[in-house]
């Protein structure tokens, strides 16, 4: 069962005149967890929003399922990013205005899902990330534990093939991160999602299944991510 | 740590024989080093000279194996004794990992000393995930996740310190060869 | 604090707080501006009737000169004082507002300077102060301007006539009373604004009452139109000076508008509710969501644009009056054998236009303010706008929420903003009696006219209703709702910048 999902080649991204990313090769089978670390600055943000589709690479392809999602129009990636793909970030992606269970069932309703339908999936996913008690409580009044646990299931309520998470624990006490970490694995393992995993820390890389390290902008095959001085 | 300790507070709930301790230790402890039998009745000898334990009245006789032991008044003070006592924190800084590189850039050069490190993170890494999945497999107890909480903090300050120590191998190389 | 620190700190920032600041600035040129335009229409003297020791009546000199009946009429020019002193309301909304532009930046700075030790009455000072100096400057540029202009418009006619009031100067009380009026009103509405704003060291908090807002302001309104009413009401039964008859009428519209504005803050809590709870998609759940947590930014931004409307309502209601009473004193004239004059009935009619010209131009300087604000609101919400556009929210989704709750509040606020306008004056005036007067004679023009048999001539009477002027006031709504249309695309084109991705970054 090592069928590619997502399939990055060659991807390159300069910012200006600054080159983020310099020709990475990424490979992301079905159900896989696979980490990106490194240190500060090395580009592992830039390359999840490359193969999120979220920016367009400068050269290199992002396959998903045979195709170039590179060369899509950016409703077309947008409309991938609400249904195929999740997308989970250190802090601060919860609409302040909206419930928790308003929040989990935003994309749904995104998908021409009924109101009704929509609160009772985002019920059932705040139970399984064990927030159901603030379903009904805006973000600014919860936790910042809470407020990731409501944003993973929301990036996990339409039931995506792949999870870009960068930094999903940054913001938090180890506790509480380790605890973030573990209901994501649980949930992608049940669900069979693919799950791209940026972050600097190692123990957070260790959920993953495989760990890619990058150092200025290309991955290191030494899995250092420092240069040689 | 204190082996002689563990055993103590293992008898503190009542008389054991050496078997059920072993048992008792490896169970507690998980993800420790396995004790042997021989270190348990060597322990124990130890432990009966100096008066901490002595065998349950009723099985006096019979070999070791067949002896259950049981702790003495003095042995319950040296076990409190021990819970109170602070450890020393890091007194001498010792480590495999720091002397090797040590040893890498006298011996050899700053490649070695890197390929030595980056080897070595590798097996860390390998090593995390191992812990990492023993702590969130479904039947993970108390005592598992805590024990490998417990390892996966030492095994993150050392990477910690693989990382740093990898930017700096050029200066230490100069300092220790000058 | 010494003033000198409190200048520093109230002038330091970027350059949102330089644009907030020349907003705040222009608005307080343009109302000094106006305001010394309507001391200067107080100076001017003469033309009231003076009784001769022989029982003629002169027209007291001083005001012949003018070419308009506006200047030259002592009875006419505290109307004009009253429609431009109308005029600066708007304007002087649009300077207070200003100061609640949300510009994260000067948040920071304002927590940043509590986290320094400052009180937080100092911080709002000091958040009031930017306010004051700016007005102060602003005031200064209306000097300037205004003795510009006097120079620039002063074109003596043909035995010295003159169109505009160039030759009077403003006494200095009314003159330094109406270039301070502006720093302390501005001063004043950023105080109330700035209620309920708690600037911590944390960060600054815009406090949500826990229940939305409540009706009260339609009382507001209702109140304004009893005391518009007052002044008529009285003056049929005593002698009321034109000032204090001005004045009266001037506190009932501040206050209608003041309900006006301040009753957009139910109005946009009701709409969002009604949003959320009837909406379907996402858009509406966005944006009702978004007009109940803050229901007073419609107050907020669209303060000075409902107070340009309700003139403008008002400025309709007078036109059609005025028009009316032209076709009434026309068909009078026929009546009674008489040629129409068509001079005095157009005269009113284009005084009126005047005013529906400054309410249009009060439209167009509170759509740039309300253009600021939207901007403001966009910037300051754009890491969750760029979130999520990362989850794949498409940009006509954020586009329509945007677009709902700029117009959600809006259209009935602004319905509500012309119907007071316009009721203030039809309160007044609903019809129109021309005539009616009698006349005695003597029926032998030759006879002793003390003694003589009369006859009694009974004028006709011409009564005509005012009609409600429904296809102007569909023009000032559509006219409006049409610039705030512009208004909400250039804040669409900011959102468009705010959902790049680069701004996940930005905390
Ligand atoms: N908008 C931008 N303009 C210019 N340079 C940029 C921009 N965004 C990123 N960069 C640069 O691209 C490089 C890679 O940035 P990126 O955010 O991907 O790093 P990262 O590995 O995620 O770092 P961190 O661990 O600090 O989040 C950095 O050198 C950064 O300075
Ligand atoms: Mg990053």
């Amino acid at each position: 069962m090592t069928t590619p999902l997502l399939t990055a080649t060659g991807i390159t991204k300069d910012y200006g005149a600054t080159p983020a990313l310099r020709g990475v090769d990424v490979r992301v089978t079905e159900g896989e967890i696979v980490a990106v670390t490194g240190p500060s600055g090395c580009g592992k943000s830039t390359l999840l929003h490359c193969l999120s589709g979220i920016l367009r690479a400068d050269r290199g392809s992002v396959i998903f399922r045979d195709q170039d999602i590179g060369s899509w129009s950016e409703a077309a990636r947008s409309r991938l990013r609400r249904t195929e793909f999740g997308v989970l970030f250190q802090f601060g992606q919860m609409v302040p205005e909206l419930t928790a269970a308003e929040n989990v069932g935003l994309p749904l309703l995104l998908a021409g899902s009924g109101r009704r339908e929509a609160r009772q999936a985002a019920l059932d996913w705040l139970d399984r990330f064990g927030v159901a008690d603030v379903a009904d409580q805006m973000p600014g009044a919860m936790s910042g534990g809470q407020q990731q646990r409501c944003a993973v299931a929301r990036a996990m309520v339409t039931r995506p093939r792949v999870l870009f998470a960068d930094e999903p624990t940054g913001a938090l006490d180890q506790l509480n991160g380790e605890q973030v970490m573990q209901a994501i694995v649980r949930t992608v393992r049940e669900e069979g999602t693919s799950v791209v995993l940026v972050t600097h820390e190692a123990p957070v890389a260790a959920y993953a299944d495989r760990e890619i390290v990058l150092r200025d902008g290309a991955v290191d095959p030494t899995g250092l991510g420092v240069a040689a001085p | 740590m204190s082996t002689a300790h563990v055993l103590l507070g293992l008898l503190a709930g009542g008389p054991r024989h050496g078997y059920d301790l072993k048992r008792a230790h490896d169970e507690r402890l998980p993800q420790a080093k396995p004790l042997a039998y021989g270190q348990v009745y060597a322990t124990l000898g130890r432990l009966e000279r100096d008066g901490f334990v002595e065998p349950s009245a009723h099985e006096q006789d019979g070999g070791p194996e067949r002896t259950a032991y049981t702790l003495t008044h003095s042995g319950r003070d040296r076990l409190a004794q021990w819970l109170t006592e602070i450890e020393p924190p890091a007194p001498y800084v010792t480590s495999t990992l720091f002397a090797k590189v040590v040893v890498a850039l006298l011996a050899a050069d700053a490649d070695r000393a890197r390929d030595y490190l980056a080897a070595q993170r590798a097996a860390h890494m390998a090593r995390l995930r191992e812990l990492t999945a023993v702590k969130s497999a479904p039947g993970a107890t108390v005592g598992d996740v805590v024990a490998a909480d417990y390892a996966i903090g030492h095994l993150d300050a050392d990477l910690r310190w693989l990382q740093t120590t990898l930017a700096r191998v050029a200066d230490l190389q100069k300092e220790v060869t000058a | 604090m010494r003033p000198a620190t409190l200048f520093r700190l109230s002038t330091a920032g970027t350059r949102t707080d330089t644009l907030r600041t020349v907003l705040t600035g222009t608005s307080a040129a343009l109302a000094g501006t106006v305001m010394l335009a309507a001391v200067t229409v107080a100076a001017v003297q003469g033309g009231e009737p003076l009784e001769q020791p022989d029982g003629t009546a002169w027209l007291a000199p001083g005001a012949e000169h003018y070419t308009s009946p506006l200047l030259r009429e002592p009875g006419l020019r505290p109307g004009v004082i009253f429609g431009l002193l109308l005029l600066t309301l708007p304007v002087l909304a649009l300077a207070g507002q200003c100061i609640r532009l949300g510009a994260p930046a000067r948040d920071r700075r304002l927590a940043a300077i509590r986290l320094a030790g400052a009180t937080p009455g100092q911080a709002v000072l000091i958040a009031v102060a930017e306010t004051i100096v700016a007005s102060i400057l602003g005031s200064a540029a209306g000097l300037g301007i205004y003795l510009g202009l006097r120079r620039i418009l002063h074109e003596p006619g043909p035995g010295g006539s003159l169109r505009l009031p160039t030759d009077v100067f403003p006494d200095p009380v009314p003159l330094v009373a109406a270039l301070l009026a502006v720093p302390v009103l501005a001063g004043l509405i950023g105080l109330i604004m700035m209620r309920g704003v708690a600037v911590t060291p944390l960060g600054v908090i815009r406090r949500q009452r826990g229940r939305g807002p409540r009706p009260w302001p339609g009382l507001a309104i209702a109140v304004g139109i009893l005391l518009f009413n007052v002044p008529v009401w009285l003056s049929d039964r005593m002698v009321l000076s034109g000032y204090v008859f001005g004045a009266l009428m001037l506190a009932g519209a501040a206050l209608v508008m003041v309900g006006v504005v301040v009753g957009t803050g139910w109005i946009s809590y009701t709409a969002g509710w009604l949003l959320h709870r009837f909406g379907r998609g996402p858009v509406t759940l966005l944006a009702g969501r978004r007009m109940m947590a803050d229901p007073w930014n419609g107050s907020r931004t669209l303060g000075a644009l409902l107070g340009a409307t309700v003139i403008g309502g008002a400025a309709m209601g007078y036109h059609a009056l005025f028009v009316t009473q032209g076709r009434a004193e026309d068909r009078f004239s026929v009546l009674i054998g008489m040629p129409p004059d068509p001079e005095h009935a157009a005269f009113y009619v284009n005084a009126t236009r005047l005013v529906l010209i400054a309410v249009g131009a009060g439209v167009a300087v509170s759509a740039a303010g309300m253009l600021v604000a939207l901007a403001e609101s966009v910037v300051s919400r754009r890491r969750t706008y760029a979130a999520l556009t990362a989850a794949g929210t498409p940009g006509r989704t954020l586009a329509g929420t945007l677009l709902w709750q700029t117009l959600a509040p809006l259209v009935p606020a602004l319905g509500l903003a012309v119907v007071s306008g316009l009721v203030l004056v039809r309160s007044l005036y609903h019809e129109v009696t021309v005539g009616g007067g009698t006349t005695e004679t003597c029926t032998d023009p030759a006879a002793d006219p003390d003694t003589c048999a009369r006859t009694v001539q009974t004028d006709p009477v011409v009564t005509l209703p005012v009609p409600v002027p429904w296809e102007q006031l569909m023009l000032l709504c559509g006219g409006t709702v049409l610039t705030m249309l512009v208004v909400a695309g250039i804040g669409m084109l900011v959102l468009r910048g705010s959902t790049d991705l680069e701004e996940i970054r930005a905390v």
